[in-house]
C-alpha cells in the first residue's frame, strides 16, 4: 500500500514539472501577466494598479493601495474569516465540561 | 537552454517543496506532522506566486519619485503580493482552528497517532 502512495507522489511531481516547463520564465517581461494587455485584449489589472495607484490613493505603497483601497471589501471579508476562526477556537477550547457522562 | 534553466529552476524548487508538503499530508501518521505538511504546501504556493511577481531590473512596488510609474516594467507586479498577504492570513486562521481541534482530540483520546486514534474511536 505504501509504495502506491510513493508512486502517486512521484507521478504528481512529474506532472507538475512537465506543466512548469510550459510556464513563462521567471521575471520575463513578455509574460502574459506582465504585458499591458492580456492575450484576450483586456487591460491587465496589475499594470493598471502600477500606473494609477499613486494618482488614485496618494499612498506610495502599491500593495497597501490594492489591499485597502481597490480591494477593501475583500480585506473586510478576510477580517470576517479571522473573526470566525477566533470564535471557533474559543468555542472549541472553552466548551463546558459534561459532568454526568463518562468521557472516553 | 541556459535561459530555460535560469528561468525555470525556481519553479522546480517550489514544486519539490509542494511534493514534500503533500508527502507529509499523505504518508505521516501523526496528525501534527500532517499539519506541518499542510503548512509546507501552503508556503510552496505562496512562494510560487511571489516568484511569478518578479520582473528583471524592477524594484519593489513602493513608488518613489525618481522611478516613474508610467512604465509598468519599473515596478514588480503588486497583485500577487497582495493576494498572498490574504492567503497568509487565511492560512494562519486555518492553522489555528486545526491546532484547536488537535488539542480537543488529544484531550479526549490521549493520542495523535492516526492508527491508534482509529482503534480508540471504535
Amino acid at each position: 500500500m505504501k509504495w502506491i502512495n510513493f508512486l502517486l507522489l512521484a507521478a504528481f511531481l512529474g506532472l507538475m514539472l512537465y506543466a512548469a516547463a510550459g510556464l513563462p520564465g521567471r521575471a520575463d517581461l513578455n509574460a502574459p501577466f506582465n504585458r499591458d494587455f492580456s492575450p484576450a485584449g483586456t487591460p491587465n489589472a496589475a499594470n493598471y494598479y502600477i500606473h494609477n495607484a499613486y494618482k488614485d490613493a496618494h499612498t506610495p505603497n502599491i500593495v497597501t493601495v490594492v489591499l485597502a483601497d481597490y480591494r477593501g471589501y475583500d480585506t473586510l471579508g478576510e477580517e470576517t474569516v479571522i473573526l470566525t476562526a477566533g470564535l471557533i477556537c474559543f468555542l472549541i477550547l472553552f466548551r463546558p465540561e459534561k459532568k454526568n457522562h463518562a468521557t472516553v | 537552454m541556459l535561459d530555460f534553466l535560469l528561468g525555470h529552476y525556481a519553479y522546480w524548487f517550489i514544486l519539490a517543496l509542494l511534493t514534500i508538503g503533500l508527502y507529509g499530508m499523505i504518508m505521516k501518521r501523526n496528525l501534527v506532522k500532517k499539519l506541518v505538511g499542510m503548512t509546507i504546501l501552503q508556503s510552496a504556493i505562496i512562494l510560487f506566486w511571489v516568484v511569478i511577481a518578479s520582473k528583471w531590473n524592477a524594484t519593489v512596488p513602493v513608488i518613489v519619485p525618481e522611478i516613474p510609474c508610467s512604465q509598468a516594467a519599473n515596478y514588480i507586479n503588486p497583485l500577487p503580493h497582495t493576494l498572498m498577504l490574504t492567503a497568509i492570513v487565511v492560512g494562519v486562521a486555518t492553522l489555528g482552528v486545526a491546532l484547536a481541534l488537535l488539542i480537543i482530540i488529544y484531550r479526549n483520546y490521549k493520542t495523535l497517532e492516526e492508527n491508534v486514534l482509529i482503534d480508540r474511536m471504535k
